[in-house]
């Protein structure tokens, strides 16, 4: 399936022609980068490596219902090699048919495509389709192929299906029930042995009154049965101009990461558990001011139940500034981590100013580190980004960042890059975008 | 295998052109294709435009603005409302930060909007050795699965 890349893809950017009375939109990013690699110990490398993204929608054909979508990126490298991989690649996101009712959201859809519906988070070769039930009933289901790494075709099974269903009770409730197969999801590389991989999930929306919300979910690992997570979140808005949310999170890793396909990094039979709680308050001062603080306690421990890292603290603040009908924004932030033993404890501060004057955009953006440890005998890192922008004609824009840094790694971080972006609309006689 | 493969294929076909001929199916309008108001960029305010309730899918606009807090969380929200989220964004937008596979990380795609806000800005190949410490589970969601290409040339 890898095959069918961008040129394919490009290719097909010349069916408008040929279909009549079609809206057709097709976009685009060409980024050519120029960085220097000089990490200490190794040859210094001048990398060039120039990525196209590019995208085509086309909407109304046939009876008017039917719509074609389709997103992908190629990449060749002109100096050194970008990627420890072949010097040029590319990846075909998505494309495929989707077919909408005119009642009730109904959809049915084919081709390369990513869900979201519950458990469910996943890029396919496959069909998918959803509608809305009466008495507030809901149901969607997909099935398919899972889109393999490059790396192998242990990193995903052969088959997955899955769906959601859900139910909303007026304007207070809805709750979902999700489901996922992936036969031969998982793969053990210690034994060479294929499970299927298997998840179940309840979600929850609820908003009892304009002040409360809350949401969140549950999902189960029906491999290892076992809950792999619980994910909550708590808004309060007192006022109109504060917002307040708590949050709950819990990972049993034995179960969360049960469908790893990167073992030295996320590795089930480890097991442990990470719980995170905290919250944010968010306080919209005055029309272009927000100011948000944040705290949360991450605490992370090993199958036996000792923290690890002694458990970690992560706080700060932020302040927004968005004014002159949104063409200036900018903010400034503070974070700090701090974890018990010392490493792992770091502050963070940015700052940024944008301005998008509709014909020419410009930013600075600076964004710094200061370790409490050493890291490779340096004890802070920072980044200065520099960019400027032209829109050319509305539907060309041209763009380009210089980047300076220094940190633990590199000497001398010196990066650039140069962006033009294209997006051009034809409408067919159902003019609607 | 492969025969189960198919057979479980078209019972999937089956069962949505069963489900879609039903007459259980709700009689209400589908939502309009594309949301039919231009907005900018910058991050909406659907509180501006719409009424306490947007009605199509019974929650607030409030529970929809963009708030930093929205952002943050978006994860609840699109598992449960992807058409809502399809009514503005093209999955090409969710891309430049959720892909199965992918070489330029968010910041340097979108090096030119400081305002957004994107994941692993700075030093990140240094910073994320603290980060992936503290709290792995995220790092999980975009790269436990998928996109972890690059990582497997340290992490081996
Ligand atoms: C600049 C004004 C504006 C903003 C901001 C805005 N909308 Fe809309 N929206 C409209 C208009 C105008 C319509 C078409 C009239 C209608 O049907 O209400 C519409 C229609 C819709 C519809 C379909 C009709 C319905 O009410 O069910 C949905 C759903 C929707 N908007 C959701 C949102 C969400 C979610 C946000 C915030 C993320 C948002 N809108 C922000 C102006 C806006
Ligand atoms: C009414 C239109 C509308 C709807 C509906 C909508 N969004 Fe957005 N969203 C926007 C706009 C406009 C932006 C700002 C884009 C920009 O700044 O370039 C945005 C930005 C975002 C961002 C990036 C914010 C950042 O700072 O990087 C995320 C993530 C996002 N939306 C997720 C969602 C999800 C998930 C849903 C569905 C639950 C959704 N949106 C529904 C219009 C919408
Ligand atoms: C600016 C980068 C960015 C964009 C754009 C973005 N996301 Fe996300 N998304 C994230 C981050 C970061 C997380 C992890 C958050 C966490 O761990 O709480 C995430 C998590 C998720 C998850 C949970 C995945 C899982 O396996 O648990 C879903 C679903 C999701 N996003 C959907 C979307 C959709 C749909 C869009 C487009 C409308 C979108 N995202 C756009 C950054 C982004
Ligand atoms: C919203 C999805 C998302 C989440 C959540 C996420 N990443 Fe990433 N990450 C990406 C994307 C996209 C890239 C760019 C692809 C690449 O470079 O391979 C990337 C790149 C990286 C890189 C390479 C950076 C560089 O400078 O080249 C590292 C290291 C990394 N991620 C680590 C992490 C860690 C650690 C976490 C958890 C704390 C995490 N990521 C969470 C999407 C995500
Ligand atoms: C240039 C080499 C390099 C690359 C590329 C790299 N890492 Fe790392 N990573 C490290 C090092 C070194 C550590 C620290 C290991 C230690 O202290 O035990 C680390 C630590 C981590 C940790 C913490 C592990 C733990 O539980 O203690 C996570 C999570 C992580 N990396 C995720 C990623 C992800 C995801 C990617 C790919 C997107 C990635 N890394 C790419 C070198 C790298």
């Amino acid at each position: 399936m890898k095959t069918l890349r961008l040129p394919s893809a490009l290719a097909l950017l010349l069916i408008p022609a040929l279909v009549h009375a079609a809206d057709f939109e097709g976009y685009g990013t060409s980024i050519f980068r120029l960085e220097q690699k000089a990490a200490p110990g190794f040859d210094k490398k001048t990398i060039i490596p120039f990525t196209q993204f590019a995208g085509a929608d086309l909407d109304q054909i046939a009876d008017g219902n039917l719509s074609l979508h389709l997103y992908g990126w190629e990449r060749v490298d002109l100096g050194d090699r970008s990627t420890s991989e072949k010097n040029s690649d590319g990846d075909l996101s998505y494309g495929f048919l989707a077919y909408r009712f005119p009642k009730a959201n109904a959809e049915v859809k084919g081709g390369r495509f990513f869900v979201n519906q519950g458990v469910a988070s996943e890029q396919l070769d496959g069909v998918g389709a959803r509608t809305d039930l009466a008495g507030g009933f809901g149901v969607s289901a997909f099935g398919g192929a899972p889109v393999k790494l490059d790396r192998g075709s242990n990193t995903k099974g052969d088959f997955i299906a899955g769906g959601r269903g859900s139910y909303r009770y007026g304007n207070l409730l809805e709750v979902g029930f999700s489901g996922l197969h992936e036969t031969g999801g998982i793969f053990d590389p210690t034994t060479g042995v294929k499970r299927d991989r298997e998840l179940i999930g309840g979600d929850l929306w609820c908003g009892p009154s304009r002040f409360v919300e809350v949401n969140g979910h549950t999902y189960y690992d029906m491999s290892r049965e076992g809950v792999a997570e619980h994910s909550y979140q708590l808004l309060l808005r007192p006022f109109k101009t504060i917002g307040v949310s708590g949050l709950y999170n819990q990972a049993d890793l034995v179960h969360f990461y049960a469908g790893s396909n990167l073992r030295s990094l996320f590795n089930p039979d480890q097991g442990g558990m990470v719980r995170s709680y905290g919250g944010t308050v968010t306080w919209y001062a005055a029309a272009p001011l927000e100011l948000n603080a944040d705290y949360r306690h991450i605490h992370r421990s090993d199958n036996f139940e000792t923290e690890l890292n002694g458990g970690s603290d992560r706080f700060g603040a932020e302040a927004r500034i968005t004014a002159l009908d949104k063409k200036l924004r900018s903010g400034v932030s503070y974070h700090r981590v701090s974890g018990a033993t010392g490493f792992n404890s770091y502050h963070e501060g940015r700052g940024y100013v944008m301005y998008d004057s509709g014909r020419y955009i410009g930013s600075l953006d600076a964004i710094g580190q200061i370790y409490q440890t050493r890291i490779y005998n340096s004890k802070n890192a920072f980044e200065l980004i520099a960019s400027t922008g032209m829109r050319i004609m509305p539907q060309l824009t041209l763009s380009g960042e210089l980047s300076y840094g220094q940190n633990p790694r590199l000497a001398d971080d010196l990066k650039g890059l140069v962006r033009l972006t294209f997006n051009y609309v034809a409408q067919g006689k159902g003019a609607k975008k | 295998m492969t025969r189960v493969k198919l057979l479980s294929l078209l019972l999937i076909i089956a069962g949505a052109l069963a489900i879609s001929a039903c007459a259980v199916v709700s009689k209400q309008a589908s939502l309009p294709s594309w949301h039919p108001e231009q907005l900018g960029e910058g991050r909406p305010d659907c509180t501006e435009c719409h009424e306490e309730q947007i009605k199509a899918v019974g929650k607030p606009s409030q529970t929809f603005k963009h708030t930093t807090e929205f952002v943050r969380q978006h994860r609840l929200y699109a598992s449960q409302d992807e058409k809502v989220c399809a009514l503005c964004h093209k999955f090409s937008f969710c891309n430049a930060c959720h892909a199965n596979e992918l070489e330029i990380k968010p910041s340097t795609f979108l090096g030119n909007r400081p305002d957004r806000e994107l994941p692993h800005r700075g030093d990140y190949l240094t910073l994320h050795m603290i980060d992936g410490k503290a709290d792995p589970t995220s790092c999980y969601r975009c790269h436990g699965r998928s996109n972890n290409e690059r990582c497997v040339s340290c992490h081996k």
